[in-house]
C-alpha cells in the first residue's frame, strides 16, 4: 500500500470547493510561520495574532482566484505583506504608505529563555533588527526566516528584484556590523 | 569589493544558477578574502538564528457557517463551472445519453406524427388484428354454414329428381300394363 501525504495544493483545491476541514488544515499548517513573520514585522503579538487571523480570512475568501494552487505561498504572504502596511496605515494615517513605520517594537520576540543561544544574543540580534528600516526588516525576515527566493520577495513586495536585493544586502551590512563583536562563536 | 566571479551573497544565499554557483565555489578554493566574507555572512545568519520562531498563541480555525458560506447548489455550480475537466465530462453524459435515448426509440419505432405512443400502437394494432380474425370467423362459419344448406339443397333435389323419375317409371309401367291389358283380349 502506498501512502501519499496530502500535499497544500489538494488542500487549496478542496477548500476552494468550500471544505472548511480542509482549510482548517491548511491554516495548520502554515499559521506559525505567518504568525511570525508579522511579528517580526510588527513587533507585536497581539497586533500580530490579529493580523493572522485576518490574513486567512481575507485568503480564505479569495482562495477561488488563485489560479496556481503552487503559488500559494507568495501569495499567503502578499496579503500578509498587504494586511500589516494597511494596519500601520490605519495607525499613522497622515504618513505617506511608502514611509509607514511599524511600532518601535520593543522586541515582542522570544529571546534567550528556550533558546539553544545566549541570551546576551538574541538581545542583541533583536535590537539589531529593530534599528533596520521595516522594509530593510522585512526582506532580512523573508529571506533568513522565511526562505523565499528574491523573484517571490519581489511578487509579495510588489517591487523590482533590484530593489529587494538592495534592501536585504544594506541590512545585511548594518546586521553584520552590529552582530560581530558578539557572534555565535564569540559567545562561550 | 569583492573578486568574486558572481557576486558572494547571491552565492551564499543560493540565487545563482547551478553553473555559477559551481564557479564561485572553484574561486572560493583559492580566494581567503572570498572565503572570510563568506565565514562572515555565515556567522550573521547563526546570529539571526538565535531568534527562534514563537509557537501562535491561539490557534486559528474557522467553523463551516452557513450564514458566510455560499449554499450547497451555489457552491456546486460554481465549482462546476469552475472545472473544465467537468464540464467535458457533463458534455459527453449529455451526448452519450442523447445517444442512448435516440438508439432506444428508433428500436422501438418512431412515434408518429399524431403525438401516439408506441404502445397506444401496439394496442390498436392487436385490437385491430382480433377484429379482423373475429370478422374471418364469422364469415368462415357463415360460408360453412351457406355450404352445408346448398349441399342439403342439393340432395333433397337430387332426391326429388330421383322420386320424380321413379314416378314417371311407375306411371309408364302402369301405362304400358294398361295398354298390354287392352291388347291382350283383342288378340285372344
Amino acid at each position: 500500500m502506498i501512502f501519499r501525504a496530502v500535499e497544500d495544493t489538494d488542500l487549496i483545491r478542496q477548500a476552494s470547493r468550500g471544505s472548511v476541514e480542509s482549510y482548517n488544515l491548511l491554516v495548520s499548517r502554515w499559521e506559525k510561520r505567518v504568525y511570525n513573520y508579522l511579528l517580526r514585522i510588527t513587533g507585536n503579538r497581539e497586533d500580530a495574532l490579529d493580523l493572522a487571523q485576518d490574513v486567512f480570512l481575507k485568503a480564505y475568501q479569495n482562495l477561488r482566484k488563485l489560479e496556481d494552487p503552487e503559488r500559494f505561498k507568495p501569495w499567503l504572504y502578499r496579503i500578509a505583506h498587504n494586511e500589516a502596511y494597511s494596519l500601520f496605515r490605519k495607525r499613522k494615517p497622515e504618513v505617506d504608505s511608502e514611509q509607514v513605520e511599524p511600532e518601535a517594537t520593543d522586541i515582542g520576540i522570544a529571546v534567550g529563555a528556550t533558546s539553544v543561544f545566549p541570551i546576551e544574543l538574541s538581545l542583541a540580534v533583536a535590537s539589531a533588527l529593530d534599528r533596520l528600516s521595516p522594509d530593510q526588516r522585512e526582506a532580512v525576515v523573508l529571506k533568513i526566516y522565511q526562505g523565499f527566493k528574491f523573484e517571490e520577495m519581489a511578487e509579495i513586495l510588489s517591487c523590482p528584484v533590484s530593489t529587494v536585493k538592495s534592501r536585504l544586502y544594506t541590512a545585511l551590512e548594518l546586521l553584520k556590523a552590529a552582530l560581530a563583536p558578539i557572534s555565535p562563536r564569540g559567545v562561550s | 569589493m569583492s573578486c568574486s566571479p558572481f557576486d558572494l551573497r547571491d552565492y551564499y544565499l543560493k540565487e545563482l544558477t547551478d553553473p555559477q554557483q559551481r564557479q564561485v565555489e572553484v574561486h572560493v578554493k583559492d580566494c581567503p578574502a572570498c572565503r572570510e566574507e563568506l565565514e562572515r555572512l555565515s556567522l550573521t545568519q547563526a546570529a539571526l538564528f538565535s531568534l527562534r520562531d514563537e509557537e501562535i498563541p491561539q490557534r486559528i480555525a474557522f467553523v463551516s457557517d452557513p450564514v458566510f458560506e455560499p449554499s450547497t447548489a451555489r457552491r456546486w455550480w460554481t465549482a462546476f463551472w469552475g472545472s473544465s475537466g467537468r464540464l467535458g465530462f457533463a458534455s459527453a453524459a449529455m451526448l452519450s445519453a442523447a445517444l442512448l435515448i435516440s438508439a432506444y426509440t428508433r428500436t422501438a419505432g418512431p412515434t408518429n406524427a399524431a403525438g401516439v405512443s408506441s404502445t397506444e400502437v401496439d394496442r390498436r394494432i392487436q385490437q385491430a388484428v382480433y377484429a379482423s380474425e373475429e370478422r374471418q370467423t364469422t364469415k368462415t362459419t357463415q360460408l360453412v354454414h351457406d355450404l352445408a344448406k346448398q349441399a342439403e339443397s342439393e340432395h333433397t333435389l337430387r332426391l326429388v329428381a330421383e322420386s320424380e323419375a321413379r314416378f314417371a317409371k311407375e306411371q309408364q309401367f302402369a301405362m304400358e300394363k294398361s295398354v298390354g291389358n287392352l291388347v291382350s283380349p283383342a288378340s285372344n
